[in-house]
C-alpha cells in the first residue's frame, strides 16, 4: 500500500513536470503551427541561467529565478524573431522549420556545454528543502513546489486564453491565421508574444528540475521528448489535452515499472506513444 | 468623394494579367456593385484591396489622398476596411459570440493582455448578432452552423470590426453574400447593406443577381479581363451592348 501511494505521488509530480514542459509546448504550436523541436532545450537556457545567476554572481535565489525565466523566454522570442518569422515568410516547407529547429536547439545545447562545461551541475542552494507525507507518501518541498506552480501555471493560461481579449486573438491565430490577419489581429506579434510566454514556462520548468535533480545542458531533449508524447495522447494543440496526456503518462511510467526495472520508463512511454498514433493520432481529446 | 481608388493597379499570375493596370474609384457612402463574368478579376481586386495578395504594380488611395503601394491583410482593418469571402471563413473552432468579440480585441498585444471585454464590447456583440439573427445561437462552435447562418456571421464579424481610431468600418467589401442564402436570410443582408448606407458607409458588392444589384446598388463597374469594361448608374451600365455581350452573355 506504502509503495502504490509513493508511486501515486511520483506520478503526480512527474505528471506536474511534463504538463508545463507540454503546456508551452502546446501553445506554441497551436499559434505558430509546428512542432518546435528546439523547445526542450529552453528549459536548459532557464536552469542554467539561474545557474550563473545564483553559484557564478552569487545572486539571491528567488531574483536567478526571476531572471532565468524572463531569460528563457527572452531567448524564445527572438528564435522566433530572427528564425522562424523568416521562415513563415518564405512559406518554408514542415521539414524545413523542423530542421531548424533542430539546428536551433544543437546550437544552443553546444553554447551551453562550452560556457558552463557538459558535466552535471546542481543549484548552491534550495528552495524548500523539508519533506512531507502525502497519502502516505513521501514529497519534497521542491517537488511540492513544483506541483503547485504547475497548477497556477495551468489555470492561469486557461484564465488568459478564455477570458482576456490576448486570449481570444491567440485563438483566432490558433484556428485560421489568415482569417486573423483579415480581421485586423498581427498574427507576427502575438505569435512572439506566445513564443516568450511559452519559452518562460519552459525556463520555469528547467528551473524546477534543477532544484529537483540538478542540470545538464541535454536535459531538455528528454523533457521535449515527454512533453511530445504527452501533448500527443492527450490532442496535440489542446491545451487541456496537453494536461491530461501529462499526467496520464506519469502514471503509466511510473505504474509500469512497478514490478520492473526503471530502465523501463521510456520504452513505456514510446510504446505508449505508438500505440495512440496507431490506434488514436487526435488523441484523448481532440483539437478543440 | 472618393474613399477608396486605385491608379494603374496590376496583378498578374504567371504572365496572366488579372487586374490589368485598372484605375477607378468607390464614392463614400455609395454601394459599388462590381460584377464581371468569372475570371474578369473581380476578386483578384478585392484581395488586393484587403491586402490578401500583394500588388504587382500601381497604387491605392485611401482616404484623404493618402497612396499606398503595399498593403499588409492585419493593417487594413486600421484603414477601416474590412470584407467578406466569397467561401466563407470563420474562426471554425470558436463560439459564435467569440468570433465577433475577437475582432473587438485591441491590436496592442501587451494593452490586450491583461484586458477582459467589457460590457460595452459584449453589448456590441449582442447587437450585432440580433441584427444577424445568430444572437440565440451565440455559445454555438461556428463550426456548427448551417450554410446561411456561417454567411451571416461572417457579415456579422464585419459589421463588429473598427477602424485604427476605435470606430466603425468604413468600407465594406461583400464578395457574393447572398449566394446560397433562404429569402428570409436574404432580408436581413439588404438590411445589412441598407442601415450601412444609412450610416455613411461605404459598401462594394460583388453579386451575379442582377435584381438585386438593381436594387441596392447606387453605381456599378463591370470588369472584363481584368479591366474596366464599363461604370455607371446600374441601369444604363446594364443596357450596354458591350456589358451584356461581355457578361450577360446577350
Amino acid at each position: 500500500m506504502e509503495i502504490i501511494s509513493q508511486l501515486i505521488v511520483n506520478s503526480v509530480i512527474a505528471g506536474a513536470i511534463y504538463s508545463m514542459v507540454t503546456l508551452g509546448f502546446n501553445l506554441i504550436y497551436g499559434t505558430a503551427q509546428f512542432f518546435d523541436l528546439g523547445y526542450g532545450v529552453l528549459t536548459a537556457v532557464g536552469g542554467y541561467a539561474v545557474f550563473y545567476f545564483s553559484k557564478m554572481l552569487g545572486l539571491n535565489i528567488y531574483l536567478s529565478i526571476v531572471l532565468g525565466v524572463l531569460i528563457a523566454g527572452l531567448i524564445g522570442f527572438l528564435i522566433e524573431k530572427i528564425v522562424y518569422e523568416r521562415l513563415r515568410k518564405q512559406k518554408a516547407s514542415s521539414m524545413v522549420y523542423m530542421v531548424t529547429a533542430l539546428g536551433v536547439m544543437t546550437l544552443l545545447q553546444a553554447v551551453i556545454s562550452i560556457l558552463f562545461s557538459s558535466q552535471f551541475q546542481v543549484f548552491p542552494v534550495t528552495i524548500n528543502a523539508n519533506t512531507y507525507q502525502i497519502l502516505g507518501g513521501v514529497i519534497t518541498g521542491v517537488q511540492l513546489i513544483t506541483l503547485i506552480i504547475s497548477i497556477l501555471i495551468m489555470f492561469g493560461l486557461v484564465l488568459l486564453l478564455r477570458f482576456t481579449k490576448f486570449g481570444k486573438a491567440v485563438k483566432a491565430v490558433s484556428d485560421d491565421v489568415e482569417v486573423s490577419k483579415i480581421v485586423g489581429i498581427d498574427t507576427d506579434s502575438i505569435i512572439s508574444k506566445v513564443f516568450f510566454l511559452g519559452s518562460a514556462i519552459a525556463g520555469l520548468a528547467g528551473i524546477l528540475v534543477g532544484f529537483d535533480t540538478g542540470i545538464e545542458p541535454t536535459m531538455g531533449f528528454s523533457l521535449l521528448l515527454k512533453g511530445v508524447i504527452a501533448s500527443i495522447i492527450g490532442g496535440i494543440g489542446n491545451i487541456y489535452g496537453g494536461v491530461l496526456g501529462s499526467f496520464l503518462l506519469g502514471f503509466i511510467e511510473n505504474f509500469g515499472i512497478w514490478k520492473i526495472s526503471g530502465e523501463w520508463k521510456d520504452a513505456i512511454s514510446f510504446a505508449v506513444l505508438i500505440i495512440f498514433l496507431l490506434f488514436r493520432p487526435e488523441g484523448i481529446l481532440r483539437k478543440k | 468623394m472618393e474613399i477608396l481608388k486605385t491608379k494603374g493597379i496590376a496583378k498578374h499570375f504567371d504572365g496572366v494579367h488579372a487586374v490589368d493596370s485598372l484605375s477607378i474609384g468607390f464614392e463614400k457612402g455609395k454601394i459599388t456593385g462590381l460584377i464581371g463574368p468569372n475570371g474578369s478579376g473581380k476578386s483578384t481586386l478585392i484581395n488586393l484591396l484587403t491586402g490578401v495578395i500583394k500588388i504587382d504594380g500601381g497604387l491605392v488611395v485611401v482616404g484623404n489622398n493618402e497612396e499606398i503601394k503595399r498593403l499588409l491583410p492585419h493593417e487594413i482593418a486600421d484603414y477601416g476596411i474590412t470584407r467578406t469571402f466569397q467561401d466563407v471563413h470563420l474562426f471554425e473552432q470558436m463560439r459564435v459570440l467569440d468570433n465577433v468579440l475577437v475582432v473587438l480585441t485591441k491590436r496592442n498585444v501587451f494593452a490586450s493582455l491583461f484586458e477582459t471585454h467589457k460590457k460595452f464590447h459584449l453589448a456590441r456583440a449582442e447587437e450585432v448578432l440580433i441584427k444577424v439573427g445568430l444572437w440565440e445561437k451565440r455559445n454555438e462552435l461556428a463550426k456548427n452552423l448551417s450554410y446561411g447562418q456561417r454567411k451571416l456571421l461572417e457579415i456579422g464579424r464585419v459589421l463588429a470590426m473598427q477602424n485604427g481610431f476605435g470606430d466603425d468600418s468604413d468600407i465594406f467589401f461583400f464578395d457574393e453574400p447572398f449566394a446560397g442564402l433562404f429569402p428570409e436570410m436574404r432580408k436581413i443582408v439588404i438590411s445589412v447593406i441598407q442601415d450601412l448606407k444609412q450610416k455613411g458607409k461605404t459598401v462594394i458588392l460583388v453579386e451575379h443577381n442582377m435584381d438585386i444589384i438593381r436594387e441596392l446598388c447606387d453605381h456599378l463597374i463591370v470588369l472584363d479581363s481584368g479591366k474596366l469594361l464599363a461604370e455607371g448608374l446600374p441601369q444604363h451600365v446594364l443596357s450596354q451592348k458591350s456589358v451584356l455581350e461581355a457578361y450577360l452573355g446577350e
